[in-house]
């Protein structure tokens, strides 16, 4: 024992940078596909979106400076004058007021801004401008479709797995079940519910929804603006409720039974057991899965690219068609550059509440 | 009496809710099986039919002889396959030294690779064609390349957390009777982390199979590299020239059949393996 000790300090420090240099070789392989793969393409992306580069060419680019943040994230806000007669009389329409088109109010010189949606606010009417509009609407598009799907996704998702945490016979099936949706290609469900809802009687929607007397058989759920968002929501949900029940069911069941049990006893009700244990035990699931499906729908490109095309734009889709239909890639980098960015504050909020809970 | 009943209530209630939660998830594929199933003429009817008349296989069969989709199938299981053996291969030796090493810079390290797991792809897309570009790679390989951009940080997260949690008496053990770090690596840990391999390769693969953005966009001028997702998502069909939803719909259920499979298969290790970061603490 006594010369073991004498030689282990050297020893060990040999070993310890032989372990070192090891760990540095093992590590290595990964962090150059990485460089190669992430940090020089994004690094790239850094660079082209202050210039005019051109995708897929070869052609000489020049730096432009802020020029294309500054074409996407120009935004004015005016508001829309009431239409008046000759006598300084608002001209009424079916009893209502009548607004100026966006077109008489929006700014044209030096660049030319487009209405990206209107707004009343204090009885007053407002017109949100943008020079790049449709990326403007794609931010706010993403949001929406964020907040909404992602609330859905967690109150349904809540709902499957408080079904599914209890025992019964055939809940082995019903787990299984769980994973279809999120093991489908995404791209290919999107066909699925294109399918579903089309525009007549030909789809499934369409065809329930006439025999039920709530539509006539004729909704056009893509073509109609004020339903594109809805149908997007709804493909998401379906697609991405079971990973959130799946998450918030591991949660669940490691919510001891003792703590049920002893509410029982006391006598509280299911409803008040929900908001005593089950949610408080739930929190750190819950904020995790959050995050989590958050990050993953700011970044949605898929559903909006296979269903809507060009016609509305998600954040991603929209960068992803300037670069290959406009074949601009100063603008698409840096509208990527700001979906990193967008992307990136949650991305942080996640780290955060993961990296503090794995590496301590 | 009033109790005994309000409990028959209730159980009634609970099943038509499992119900309801089961129709709903499994709705969208009743409908493609039975949309792929209809003839051309039946499938255009209004209202549509809720099952088909008399059934056909003629969807299926144009789909199965279509080349284009058979080389879609092909091109996505070589990718995807690929994708997964690479992203095991490097995953585990990372995983290894970031869970099992002392080393200076292995907790930043480990930032790195969790901020990796969370990267917009968007934000790579136009950097990465470039290099592709310069390398002048096919659009195969570089969808194997790039795939590794979300398959390989997610691999080697997991990877990490399952060789920390082993115990280290087994690699002292090993390094006692003599063995090297790789002899201990390769003899002692990897036999261990078969299950947790076989997981993450699954969600690789899974992943992998899905991709749709860097695939549209390699190949969109490459018809014959394309693979299934950008295949469907473009489909035009042999039968009918106007979107031939009978063949998109026969794809997407034989596509769709081999992952329920997976799923139904390895069903609780694929759950194991997506609450593993988020649940474990």
């Amino acid at each position: 024992m006594a010369a073991a000790s004498t030689a282990a300090p050297a020893r060990r420090s040999r070993l310890a940078r032989f372990e070192e240099r090891t760990a540095l070789y093992l590590l290595l392989p990964t962090f150059v596909i990485l460089a190669l793969i992430a940090f020089y393409p994004f690094g790239r992306v850094l660079m082209s979106s202050f210039t005019n580069a051109r995708f897929a060419s070869s052609a000489e680019t020049e730096f432009v400076g802020l020029a294309n943040y500054k074409a996407l994230l120009s935004m004015t806000i005016k508001e829309l004058p009431v239409v008046v007669d000759d006598a300084g009389q608002p001209v009424l329409r079916d009893g209502q007021v009548q607004h100026e088109s966006w077109v008489q109010v929006l700014p044209r010189t030096p660049q030319r801004y487009r209405a990206v949606f209107e707004f009343g606010l204090l009885g007053k009417r407002y017109v949100l401008g943008a020079v790049t509009a449709p990326f403007v609407r794609s931010i706010w598009d993403t949001t929406v479709f964020t907040v909404i799907a992602v609330t859905l996704e967690t109150i349904l998702g809540m709902i499957i797995a408080l079904v599914l945490v209890s025992n019964f016979p055939g809940r082995g099936g019903m787990r299984a079940a769980m994973l279809v949706p999120w093991a489908v290609i995404t791209a290919v469900s999107a066909r699925i519910w294109e399918w579903m809802l089309q525009p007549t009687r030909a789809g499934l929607f369409n065809t329930i929804g006439s025999h039920l007397g709530i539509n006539d058989g004729r909704t056009d759920f893509f073509g109609n603006a004020a339903l594109q968002l809805p149908s997007m929501i709804t493909m998401d949900v379906w697609k991405t409720t079971p990973f959130m029940a799946l998450l918030l069911l591991a949660g669940l069941s490691t919510i001891p039974s003792e703590l049920y049990e002893a509410a029982e006893v006391d006598g509280a009700s299911r409803i008040r057991q929900f908001f005593s244990i089950t949610l408080p035990l739930l929190k750190p699931t819950l904020a995790v899965a959050l995050i989590f499906r958050t990050l993953d729908s700011l970044r949605v490109f898929d559903i909006f690219q296979v269903v809507l095309g060009n016609r509305r734009y998600s954040m991603a889709s929209y960068a992803q068609d300037v670069l290959l239909s406009q074949r601009n890639m100063g603008l698409s980098s840096a509208a990527s550059v700001v979906i990193f960015v967008l992307v990136s504050v949650f991305a942080v909020l996640y780290i955060r509440m993961l990296g503090s809970r794995t590496t301590s | 009496m009033t109790r005994r009943r309000s409990r028959v209530v209730g159980r009634v209630l609970f099943w038509l809710l499992v119900l309801a939660i089961f129709v709903y998830l499994m709705f969208p594929f009743y409908w493609a099986l039975v949309s792929a199933l209809k003839t051309q003429a039946e499938l255009i009817q209004t209202p549509a039919t809720l099952w088909p008349n008399n059934p056909v296989l003629t969807n299926f069969r144009s789909v199965l002889s279509n080349d284009r989709f058979i080389r879609a199938l092909l091109n996505s299981t070589i990718v995807a396959g690929a994708v997964t053996l690479l992203s095991l291969v490097v995953g585990s030796f990372a995983g290894y030294a970031l869970g099992k090493m002392r080393f200076r810079g292995k907790e930043p390290s480990l930032y790195v690779i969790l901020a990796m797991t969370m990267f917009p792809q968007i934000a790579v897309l136009a950097g990465l064609y470039a290099v592709i570009r310069v390398l002048g790679m096919p659009a195969i390989p570089s969808m194997i390349l790039s795939y590794l951009l979300f398959t390989l940080p997610f691999t080697v997260w997991v990877l990490t957390s399952f060789f920390r949690e082993l115990p280290d008496s087994l690699l002292q053990a090993a390094q006692v009777d003599g063995a090297t770090l790789f002899q201990s690596f390769r003899l002692v840990l990897l036999p261990l982390a078969a299950p947790a391999m076989v997981t993450t390769g699954l969600l690789a693969f899974i992943q992998a199979w899905n991709e749709y953005l860097f695939a549209l966009t390699f190949t969109i001028i490459d018809e014959a590299s394309r693979t299934v997702p950008v295949a469907i998502a473009l489909f035009t069909g042999e039968i009918a020239r106007q979107e031939p939803f009978g063949e998109i719909m026969a794809a997407a259920v034989i596509v769709t059949i081999p992952l329920v499979l997976l799923v139904l298969i390895f069903q609780q290790r694929i759950v194991a393996g997506l609450t593993a970061g988020a649940v474990k603490g």
